[in-house]
């Protein structure tokens, strides 16, 4: 790594050659203002805000796009450079309507901001009169054209970060525009309602319908956490004001998906219009009719007793907890010797022998083999990973007997048969990535045990929590006909018109702990109310072994309870209290997932 | 001493500045022993006198000949001219009637609107004609000293005659008391 000793504003700075002038001084605690700069995309230099005199250059030149080289002098707040700015500013504010006082983003704008900092207190140019377009056909949010700057944060990140490529720039000069697609509304567009481009805009052009006019940043709570959607384990940032919550954000800092999040985590919890279940209910005379907590657990209770361990039956949401489904594990299996216990959704098989490795390692692959799994509807933040490697000329082997969401990407689409011709491929490449999914054939498992030691195995888990439940072994399969008491946790999950409980004993009594309505509940003896994902604290594991925490933002609607909690009423009910640490599980669930995937 | 003169006027505005500067609240009582208003749209008094004063504050954008008039009035017949509030610097509200045109803004307001019967867009000779564009006090007459905000916080406006009573003229508020809404 080459060293390049630099002077800005006088300091000396020794820094790495070839990174830019902005990254240098931001290391070194000099700011420089920005506009269409952001840490998660590549810079354009499209605003010109954070321009600085280069001693030696004719021109000023934008920090965010020069790089630095040795013996560099740098000025970032010279009167020519402030000046320069000002006029800047001046120009941004003379084009479409910058008034602030009806502005969704008034008091968060970074425009604004910058109108304040250097002291834009009236407008030099006339202000325009040409009004644009409102577009207001997109679900989740708006567009307010007005506003925009056109700094391209947005296009950036549908490019760069989603790899969606629907938004991109037309037109030139003063009649550029934003725009979906071949200028079409959003909501008409192939927009995937990732809603990326709203979190990075920097106006009030982008803004969320659900929460606008809400309240400013300043007036919100932050609340970190894990998305509960999806085994990928998105880090989202609950937006809380006075104990509501107003959207949910991708966490920059996530390790998983360093701020990216898809419709299913950020907008589709928030519209949820399922009818919640807030109070426990049992069925007298066929009617089901609230009843209290304690009565629910003594009659569980007592259900459970008279049932001997092999008329006791588990069906367990893979949307639970570390913390329940170590609660089940050991309450029902290791206390009560009950062994019928099995996921409510297939796990991947286990690939033994082989590297098993994370999301990151799409980002260097050659190769990517995706078998089993369509990412594009079930975990569609890998697939934003997956494009963003096509993109930059990775080939997509798509194995799959059905239409597959990532086929239009791949190099090849091959059925099941054809797998001998993937492995041969990526048995030429350098870094070849397999994603496998639950729908992999056990064919298609023993081949890919041909493969050799530079492939790396990642394992697309259907459901949430699923790597957890595999790990302690939840998905060997059930056997409803002994079945005389089952209990299902249900958790949040949209069951569709599945009938899960059809080969259930019309006369098993039947426990149902869910946080929605659902026709799981016309057979339910008892019904638990839960907890949904904003209401529960604990930890999941991601598809990669991550154990990532889950933080409570609101409290559980009426009656509900946690799995957790309903499950400790439960066992100490029953005689069978567990004492055990937060942290006791979450290392416990690692180690065991651990096992699995090595 | 004599007393520092203020005059007041409004322009296309909504009166809202003109409220916030009453917000000074009992701080009036103290700014009242140093300087004497003279005039305002809200006193008996509602001209800058002839003889002038040494500041002049406007609020409200300019979109007739009789802002027009107004403004030059007010510049003549002071020494600081102020211009605050968002409609006085920028142009604020009523210059979003740029975005759709002066004649379209008229019809839509006095013909067309869903409870409008028989609707007339008024034309007298005693009134301002409106302007194609709606702009900033700053567009017609020089204007010393700038206070943004919808309305600017009564702080800033007892800020700016304070540092003006001291001799001192304000070119930029600070941070704090600097706001576009």
């Amino acid at each position: 790594m080459a060293v390049a000793n630099i002077t800005i504003n006088g300091r000396k700075i020794s820094t790495q050659a070839g990174i830019t002038i902005l990254q240098a001084a931001r290391e070194a605690g000099i700011d420089i203002p920005t506009l269409c700069d952001h840490p998660a995309l590549s810079p354009v230099g499209a605003c010109r805000m954070c321009i600085v005199e280069v001693t030696g250059q004719r021109t000023l030149q934008t920090a965010c796009t020069f790089p630095v080289s040795e013996g560099m002098q740098i000025e970032t707040d010279s009167p020519q450079t402030v000046k320069a700015r000002k006029l800047v500013l001046d120009m941004l504010f003379s084009e479409r309507n910058h008034f602030c006082p009806y502005c969704e983003m008034s008091g968060d704008c970074e425009l604004q901001s910058l109108g304040y900092r250097y002291g834009v207190d009236h407008w030099v140019f006339p202000t325009y009169t040409k009004s644009f377009d409102l577009d207001a056909s997109h679900k989740y949010y708006l567009m307010e054209n007005n506003r925009c700057i056109l700094c391209g944060r947005c296009y950036r990140a549908c490019d760069e970060l989603a790899a969606n490529h629907t938004l991109g720039l037309r037109q030139r000069g003063n009649e550029s525009m934003i725009h979906a697609d071949a200028n079409i509304p959003r909501g008409e567009s192939t927009c995937i309602s990732c809603g990326t481009c709203v979190q990075v805009c920097p106006t009030g052009a982008l803004s969320d319908k659900r929460s606008a006019f809400m309240g400013r940043e300043s007036q919100t709570q932050k609340i970190k956490s894990t998305c509960s959607q999806c085994s990928i384990g998105c880090g989202i940032e609950i937006v809380m004001r006075g104990g509501n919550i107003l959207r949910l954000n991708g966490d920059w800092e996530a390790p998983v998906n360093k701020g990216l999040l898809c419709v299913h985590g950020r907008y589709e919890p928030l519209y949820d219009v399922r009818q919640r279940i807030s109070k426990p209910l049992i069925r007298t005379e066929g009617m089901l009719a609230e009843t209290t907590w304690e009565q629910a657990i003594q009659t569980l209770t007592e259900k459970i007793s008279a049932a001997n361990k092999d008329e006791t039956g588990l069906l367990v949401s893979s949307h639970a907890t570390n913390e329940a489904l170590y609660l089940i594990n050991t309450l029902f299996r290791e206390k009560l010797q009950v062994n019928n216990i099995s996921l409510l959704n297939k796990a991947a098989p286990e690939i033994p022998g082989k590297r098993k490795g994370s999301l990151a390692d799409i980002n260097n692959s050659d190769v990517i083999i995706l078998i089993g799994a369509d990412p594009v509807s079930d975990q569609p933040v890998a697939s934003f990973i997956v494009k963003r490697a096509y993109d930059r000329g990775a080939r997509l082997v798509v194995i799959d007997e059905k239409e597959n969401g990532l086929s239009p990407f791949a190099f090849m689409n091959l059925g099941y048969d054809g797998i001998d011709t993937a492995i041969d491929l990526a048995s030429r490449a350098e870094h070849p990535v397999v994603l496998y999914g639950s729908e992999i054939t056990r064919n298609a498992v023993e081949a890919l045990q041909r493969m050799d030691n530079k492939a790396v195995f990642i394992a697309l888990e259907p459901g949430v929590n699923t790597s957890a439940a595999a790990a302690l072994k939840f998905d060997n399969g059930f056997s409803p006909s002994s079945v005389k008491c089952l209990y299902v946790l249900a958790g949040e999950q949209d069951y569709g018109s599945a009938d899960l409980l059809k080969d259930i004993a019309r006369d098993a009594f039947v426990v149902v702990q869910a946080g929605y309505m659902s026709h799981l509940i016309e057979r339910a003896d008892l019904v638990l109310p839960s907890a949904i994902w904003s209401e529960r604290s604990g930890s999941l594991t991601n598809m990669e072994g991550l154990v990532q925490e889950v933080n409570k933002a609101v409290e559980p609607i009426g009656e509900a309870k946690t799995d957790c909690e309903a499950l400790s009423l439960l066992a100490e009910k029953l005689g069978k209290k567990i004492d055990v640490s937060h942290d006791e599980i979450s290392s416990y669930i690692t180690r065991l997932v651990n096992e699995r995937r090595s | 001493m004599a007393k520092v003169r203020i005059a007041t006027d409004w322009l296309a505005g909504c009166a809202g500045c003109h409220m916030s500067l009453l917000d000074i609240d009992e701080r009036i009582v103290v700014l009242s022993e140093l300087v004497e208003f003279t005039s305002s749209p809200i006193t008996d008094l509602k001209h800058p006198p002839k003889e002038g004063v040494t500041v002049g504050i406007l609020e409200g954008a300019i979109c007739n000949t009789h802002n027009i008039e107004v403004a030059k009035q007010m510049r003549e017949r002071c020494d600081i001219l102020i211009a605050v509030g968002d409609c006085a610097t920028f142009g604020g509200v009523p210059a979003t009637r740029n975005l759709v045109g002066t004649d379209a803004a008229l019809k839509r307001a006095y013909l067309e609107t869903e409870s409008t019967v028989n609707g007339i867009i008024p034309d007298s000779p005693e009134l301002g004609k409106p302007l194609d564009m709606v702009v900033g006090v700053d567009k017609v007459v020089k204007v010393d000293l700038f206070i943004p905000g919808c309305p600017p916080r009564a702080d800033a406006f007892f800020y700016a005659l304070t540092e003006l009573l001291a001799g001192r003229t304000p070119v930029v508020l600070p941070p704090e008391l600097f706001t576009y809404d």
